[in-house]
């Protein structure tokens, strides 16, 4: 079957007040086209799923699309704090839920294998426990001892990024594989960009590599620096100096609305153009 | 009075956290410093540390800081790829080690990266608990490391326990995952003290008691008898550290200001040659 796709149809497939659930770690392959897509559309009320994030959790929340956050972490490593996350958790405008890197997995991990919760003695001891009102502490029916039930993770969507795909929707990662093939599996439908479309043939030869099967995906786009400005291994390094900027322009009303207009409401061949085309890119941050 | 002016404070820290590493576990490098402290213990006293050269993957590479390419470094020296499930096994077995930089760190080790005040209305919102909650309730050792010692990171209490310290937190966890060591600009800590408290066991060359009191916000355990003087990095380690470190990536985390802006964006510019200098892109085999 071919699922190739734009993507502004992939957009099209998220309900309002879906649980979307984005691939990736902190500034390293985010699905940023598919973020940017999302944050210029009309959808509303979210509720974001990650494990590790960084400009996605960031700008879904600077564009007011977000209801709730699932999150073990949101900043921009060596940058620091993410600006959007930052404001919304001190003015509460938005709901969180603290959860944390194996129990963001294990949640995903319990749907995929159809079970309600999966028990661990992570977040023992921690006030994760204190303030996360998802997570039970019960008795190990065994030795009666403490154990914290973590419950399945159910997103509708799952939004990843990945090196190369087939028309199939296999998808090949070749960097560190975050948590991407838990979203895939985990989610009821999952979509993914990806830097180049390959011949099926071709993509086979990644033996290990292939990571995505594509029983668990709906639909891939190509998009060349779809992860941009987060880096996308080893074919782009992350851009520090993009996120620089945009860390300035969440400083202030007026220039985040500058940002927005020349980084988030364009399409993406217009947003490469804003960066100085693709060679600029190349000639910046290609390894 | 202050550390003894012939030694840089970066070195005799990377040298003190070097020292505590020992046998054949994974040890992961999410800073700077705890690279080059696993780097440096392997090359002098812990020859079969697997050290990765990411968070999460990049095992048996010769690490690199750098502000980006960490995956990069994976790739140009064909390190052994491993996944986020990896990671966790490696935790929850006790076969992974880590140093984590918290924001404060509490007399009983429990340690704060996720919010300076309430959690539900915080003054500072951080990041979120990351992984911190799996390493303390599993691992027989864990290390932190603070890199300027003051009584707003040095705490009574942390605002919210992302680590389980000892005391009250150890309730349903035995000893795993217990706070170990804690190495700062003033010396070297660990928690014999009453009740699993903190306790001096070094203190830098120069350093004093009343220094310490002076920049802790609670009274430090001091144990009795002499307290010994940290060992300083030989001439061997300041090699190693310097050689590891060609850019300086160490510097950035004790700087702040216009002096850090103008460095890290010189070490940005920088790194991408400085990785192909020094590590030769070699060819993979199969793709």
């Amino acid at each position: 079957m071919d699922k190739r796709m734009s993507i502004d149809e992939v957009i099209e497939q998220i309900p309002d007040g879906a649980k979307v659930a984005i691939g990736g770690s902190s500034i390293s392959r985010k699905p940023m086209a598919l973020i940017r897509a999302l944050a210029r559309s009309g959808k509303r009320d979210l509720t974001v799923i990650v494990d590790v994030g960084g400009p996605d959790v960031d700008l879904l929340l600077g564009t007011g699309k977000v209801k709730e956050v699932i999150y073990a972490f949101v900043g921009f490593e060596v940058l620091g704090l993410a600006p959007h996350f930052r404001r919304a958790r001190q003015t509460q405008a938005v709901k969180f839920q603290e959860w944390t890197e194996y129990t963001v997995m294990a949640g995903l991990d319990a749907t995929i294998k159809r079970v309600p919760f999966i028990p661990t003695h992570a977040t023992l001891g921690t006030d994760v426990l204190t303030v996360n009102d998802a997570f039970k502490e019960i008795r190990d029916p065994f030795t009666e001892e403490p154990v914290v039930a973590v419950p399945a993770l159910r997103p509708d969507v799952a939004l990843i990024h990945v090196n190369y795909a087939d028309i199939q929707g296999n998808g090949v990662i070749l960097g560190d594989g975050h948590v991407d093939v838990l979203c895939a599996k985990a989610a009821k439908s999952t979509f993914m960009s990806c830097e180049r479309i390959l011949s099926s043939e071709e993509l086979q030869r990644f033996g290990r590599d292939v990571q995505i099967l594509r029983v668990y995906s709906k639909g891939v786009a190509e998009v060349p620096w779809g992860a941009h400005p987060t880096g996308c291994a080893p074919d782009y390094r992350t851009d520090l100096r993009h996120l620089q900027d945009y860390l300035k322009a969440a400083a202030s009303p007026d220039e985040w609305h500058h940002y927005e207009k020349e980084f988030v409401d364009v399409t993406h061949g217009e947003y490469l153009e804003n960066h100085g085309g693709a060679e600029e890119l190349v000639s910046r941050l290609k390894v | 009075m202050p550390l003894a002016p012939e030694l840089n404070v970066d070195e005799i820290i990377i040298a003190a956290m070097a020292r505590q590493l020992k046998g054949e576990v994974l040890v992961s490098s999410v800073t700077a410093f705890g690279a080059l402290a696993a780097h440096l213990a392997k090359r002098r006293y812990a020859p079969d540390l697997a050290v990765l050269s990411t968070p999460e993957s990049g095992m048996d590479v010769t690490p690199m800081p750098t502000l980006t390419l960490g995956q990069f470094l994976t790739d140009v020296q064909q390190g052994i790829p491993l996944t986020m499930e990896d990671i966790f096994d490696a935790i929850f077995t006790d076969h992974f080690r880590i140093w984590i930089n918290p924001s404060q760190i509490d007399q009983y080790g429990n340690t704060n990266i996720t919010a300076i005040g309430d959690w539900h209305q915080p003054k500072v919102a951080l990041v979120g608990s990351r992984g911190i909650p799996e390493d303390t309730s599993h691992l027989s050792e864990t290390f932190y490391y603070i890199l300027n010692h003051s009584p707003r990171a040095v705490v009574a209490r942390v605002d919210f326990r992302s680590g389980a310290g000892n005391g009250e937190s150890r309730r349903g966890l035995q000893h795993h995952g217990a706070p170990t060591v804690l190495v700062t600009d003033l010396g070297v800590f660990d928690f014999t003290g009453p009740d699993g408290t903190m306790a001096i066991r070094s203190l830098h060359p120069g350093v004093t008691v009343e220094e310490v009191q002076g920049r802790t916000g609670f009274p430090v355990h001091v144990p009795s008898g002499e307290i010994p003087s940290t060992d300083p990095p030989t001439p061997d380690d300041i090699r190693i550290i310097r050689d590891a470190d060609p850019l300086e990536v160490r510097k950035l985390e004790l700087m702040s200001g216009p002096m850090a802006a103008e460095k890290f964006v010189n070490i940005y510019e920088r790194e991408r040659q400085t990785l192909h200098a020094t590590y030769p892109r070699i060819g993979k085999l199969g793709r």
